[in-house]
This record gives C-alpha cells, structure tokens and sequence, in this order.
C-alpha cells in the first residue's frame, strides 16, 4: 500500500466500536479485513457492509469458507470436485455414515483452522472413541459430525492462491504427517499453476465468493484434483519463500481496484 | 403433496402442528434428524415438496435448511431466516437496513472496548450472547462494578460465542412486552407477555394476555419478518416510554402453546396451511 502511494490507516479492531444505529457511511473505499480471529472477521465484515463500506473479502465469503460445512456444500453446488462428506448430528449416525463410507475417514470440527481438533480415523475403535470424545467436548455448542473420505495424497498436497480472477501462485505442501500444514511444521515447495490448477481454484474462488482466498487442493491416488478448503485470510509467508509472485503487490492491486468500483 | 417435518423432540408444540398435519390429510413423514447421515452431495431424505424445521438446536435447523435448500428442498422457515434470527447481531443488523426501529445496538470486540461502549451509552445496559434463546445469559448492567464483572465472567467463558460483545440499550417496559406470530406476510396473532420481571419470556413465568393487533403493531411485525426473509416467525416488540415500538428478537421457531388460549387462534393450524401453500407453490412450479 505504502508503495502506491495510498492512504491507509490500520485498525485495530480490539479497540473499535460499531454502533449499528449510526448510519452515517464510514470513510473508506474499502477495508481489507486481516483478523486472526474468525468471528471477528466475520462481524466486522458484517458491520462494515451494513454501513456501506466494502470489505475484502466480503461477509459471504468469510461466513462460507469459515464454516467446513457451507463450503463443502458451496463447492459441490458450483460442480468443483470436493472429497464426499456427510453430516450427522448424534453418534448413531455419525458411526453409520463413518462405516458407510469406509475406512480411513477424517472427521473435522465444521468451524476452526489450522488442523485443530481434525482425527484420521482408521477404524472402528478410532471412531467410536473420538466420536464420544466430540460428543463429551461439544455438548454446550452442538455442532454436527462433519465426516469425509479420506483422501490419499502421495505424501503432500497443494495450495493456491486467487486473488480476483486470477491465480497468483501454487505450491506444494509436504509433510510426514497427514495433516500438511504449514503452520504445523510442512515444507513448502513451488509448483507451475498448470491449467487445470488455475481452473479449479478459481472455480472454487468463485463458489465461496470470491475474493482473496487460499484453495487447498488435494491429489487422489488417480490423479484427480480435488478441492478440499478455502480459507478467507489465508497465510502466505510460506509461499513468499518458495515462488517469486509478487503475492502482497496482488493483494494491493486487487483492494484497490475494489476500492475504485462505483458504490 | 409430500411434507416432511424435522424434530428430534416432540413438544406440545410439535404435537399440535402433527395434529394440524393430520386434520388436512396431509401426507407427512416426522424426521428425526438426530436418527440420519445426511450426505452433502445427496439425499439421505426422500423428496419433499415442503420441509417444516422445528429443531430445538438452531445448530441444526442452521444446516439443515441450508442443506435442504441446497437439495432443492423449501425450508420453513428458510435458511436465511434461520441465520438471521439466530444470531442477534445478524438480526439487528437486518431491522436496521430495513428501517425497523430497534433499541440502540452497539458491537465491540473485547471486554476493554465493550466497557467503553457501555459507559458511552449509560446504564442501564443489555449484554446479550449473540446466540441462545429462552432469556438465557441475558444480562441487565446496572452500573460498572456489574459491567466489569460480567464482561471477566464472558471473557472465561471464552469461545467463539462470548468473544463478540452486544450491547443495547436497555428498554422501560410498562410491565410487559408484545410478541406478534407472523406466517408469511400475515400477523397471525399477538400476546403481551406480564412479568415483574424484566425478562418476559413465558417460558420464564411471563403471563401472556390478548393484544390486539392494531395497525401499527401489524405494519411492525410484517417489517420485521420481511426484514430477516420470512417465514414462520414471532417478533417481540417493545414499547418505549416516547410510544415508539421498537424490535427486540425475532425467533424463527417460536413456541406458541401459552398462546393459543388468550388470542383464541389456531396458531399451529395457521402455520400448517403456511407451510401448504409454500409447498403448492413448489409443486406448482
């Protein structure tokens, strides 16, 4: 932003108060939204558009991709391949779908980052012991079993990212582990965005909102590319080491030209 | 015609709107939603013209319909009413854009801020978690010793659910508030809920009595219910000591057993052949 010469100011939102009944417009073109937290990306978002203000990204596309469950069913009603998932809200019919769909099978928190809380499960005594440990964990916030086919990707997966129309960089995410975060120790390496890449994540850019987001995308063992989540802030420091895409010069560019769009 | 109902617990409510269901003839199935794998990319449910959400658990209704409707499947009360109204935040933020008069709201992020807010607004103020229902861990801040001592108890709590503050303003009621029943664009009935207590929730001892549904309080919950999509509603309302109505909630399941007797209304039977028409209309397309 400093290189462009635009004005910006930081705001912090720990220290903002949005009063919902004062209307007057705030006074900016555009707020890009860099919260940790979900929530209050998704509220701020929220207030921000009520008064007028666009934000990047926008309410939609955080409250679609903060939520495992909205995505999957975004991605499957824009035709972008997504791993099959199941819902379920008690343990009789988690461990159905689990068994129905056949070992492994991973079983994720429908709202939460960085790989928290996400259990591979092998087999039936898996199952039914995480299950009942979700069960005694969620009591008070009731969210669904959100079950899908576990994917097996050759040791890693890939990450995107889009930013308005157009893929900015891909890399590729190894990891011993199953869960091949890089917040969670993997190792990042850059991969050409080939065609079918730069289709399928903006494909799935489109689906969730649009915007700037990240587009994990997992390899069968067939060869087929799935997509598996989208995230609205998406981290890119691991990147920036492995591809030379001018990742934050995009980013600028791209608030900018929302900045820009008629009201 | 096919219609599904969605309930895990059968209530007094629930009972009447089967009962309701039966009268008509009408071919229904009860699903219980804690009995069934609903696939994301798929069925799980057989086809309904019309699905009736009746979850205790917003949770559930919140995906469900989404997921309904993702299905092709109308929900009532639809998705986006279900979102809406079970977020406090989401539904003032609607009444507000929809020009709903509503008591003063303000947001903040943290308890520090949330302070500040309150002490802008002056006691006494509302703190209200953003999600939940029944009155519950609604609290009335009378001064700043009350103020600091819940924003240290939410902020333990901790969670997604305690770190966004909602604050409002906080309303004299004359003894009592409204709370209208509106079935699409139809004010079906209205209550005032009696209490000595400032949260009138029948479910917490408010009495409920007749009020008739003037034109004011007809124009208001219409609004309100268009404001956050529709549906099967009922809005609580508010009377200010200047007479302005101002809107409180909007519940997209409401309970209704305390008030069939004092309207005199059939309120089940009126939400059933609610649901009928959407249905109709689906068929029809």
């Amino acid at each position: 932003m400093r290189e462009r010469g635009v004005g910006f100011e930081r705001i912090d939102v720990r220290q903002v108060i949005f009063d919902l009944n004062d209307a007057t417009l705030e006074d900016y073109d555009v707020v890009l939204i860099r919260c940790l937290s979900h929530s209050r990306a998704l509220y701020a978002a929220k207030t921000l558009q009520e008064k007028g203000v666009r934000t990047v990204n926008s309410y939609e596309a955080i409250a679609t991709c903060g939520d495992k469950v909205l995505t999957t069913l975004a991605l499957i009603e824009h035709g972008v391949p997504t791993p099959r998932t199941a819902i379920a809200f008690a343990r009789e019919p988690a461990l159905t779908a689990v068994e129905e769909m056949g070992y492994p099978v991973v079983l994720k928190p429908p709202v939460g980052s960085w790989g928290r809380l996400m259990a591979k499960l092998n087999d039936r005594e898996a199952a039914e012991a995480v299950i009942e440990h979700k069960e005694a964990l969620d009591k008070s916030q009731d969210a669904p079993f959100y079950i899908q086919d576990y994917i097996h990707k050759p040791g890693g997966d890939i990450r995107t990212l889009v930013v308005g129309n157009e893929t900015v960089y891909a890399v590729y995410r190894s990891s011993p582990h199953w869960i091949t975060n890089t917040a969670r120790g993997g190792n990042t390496s850059n991969l050409p965005v080939t065609p079918e890449i730069d289709h399928l994540s903006r494909a799935a850019a489109e689906a969730v909102g649009g915007g700037i987001v990240a587009v994990d995308i997992l390899e069968d063992s067939d060869g087929s590319l799935l997509v598996n989540e989208v995230n609205h802030t998406p981290e890119f420091h691991g990147a920036m080491q492995a591809t030379d895409a001018d990742i934050t010069g995009r980013m600028a560019d791209y608030v900018l030209s929302i900045a820009r769009e008629e009201r | 015609m096919r219609i599904g109902v969605l309930c895990s617990r059968v209530r007094v409510e629930e009972k009447m709107l089967l009962a309701a269901l039966q009268k008509r003839g009408v071919d229904y199935d009860r699903i219980d939603p804690q009995e069934v794998v609903f696939d994301l990319d798929g069925n799980g449910l057989g086809k309904y013209d019309a699905v009736l959400v009746r979850c205790l658990s917003h949770t559930q209704a919140y995906y469900l319909t989404r997921w309904l409707e993702s299905g092709g499947m109308p929900a009532i009360s639809p998705h986006r009413v279900v979102a809406t109204c079970g977020d406090k935040l989401l539904t003032s933020a609607a009444l507000q854009k929809a020009g709903v008069p509503i008591p003063h709201t303000m947001v903040a992020f943290t308890p520090e801020a949330a302070l500040e807010a309150i002490e802008g607004m002056g006691y006494p103020v509302l703190l209200k978690p953003l999600f939940g229902s029944w009155g519950r861990l609604l609290a009335k801040v009378s001064d700043c010793y009350a103020a600091e001592a819940i924003l240290e108890h939410k902020k333990t709590l901790g969670g997604y659910r305690h770190s966004i503050f909602y604050i409002q303003e906080y309303v004299e009621k004359p003894g009592r508030d409204i709370r209208s029943f509106i079935a699409g664009d139809e004010t079906m009935a209205a209550i005032y809920r009696n209490s000595t207590h400032w949260i009138t929730n029948t479910a917490r001892g408010g009495k409920a009595s007749n009020c008739p549904i003037t034109p004011e309080i007809d124009r208001i919950s219409c609004a309100a219910a268009q404001a956050v999509g529709g549906g099967v509603v009922a809005i609580d309302i508010f009377e200010a000591p200047d007479g302005r109505l101002l809107v409180s909630e909007v519940n997209h399941t409401p309970e209704f057993r305390n008030s069939i007797a004092p309207t005199g209304v059939d309120i089940p039977g009126k939400i059933i052949d609610y649901v009928l028409e959407v249905a109709a209309m689906k068929a029809g397309r």
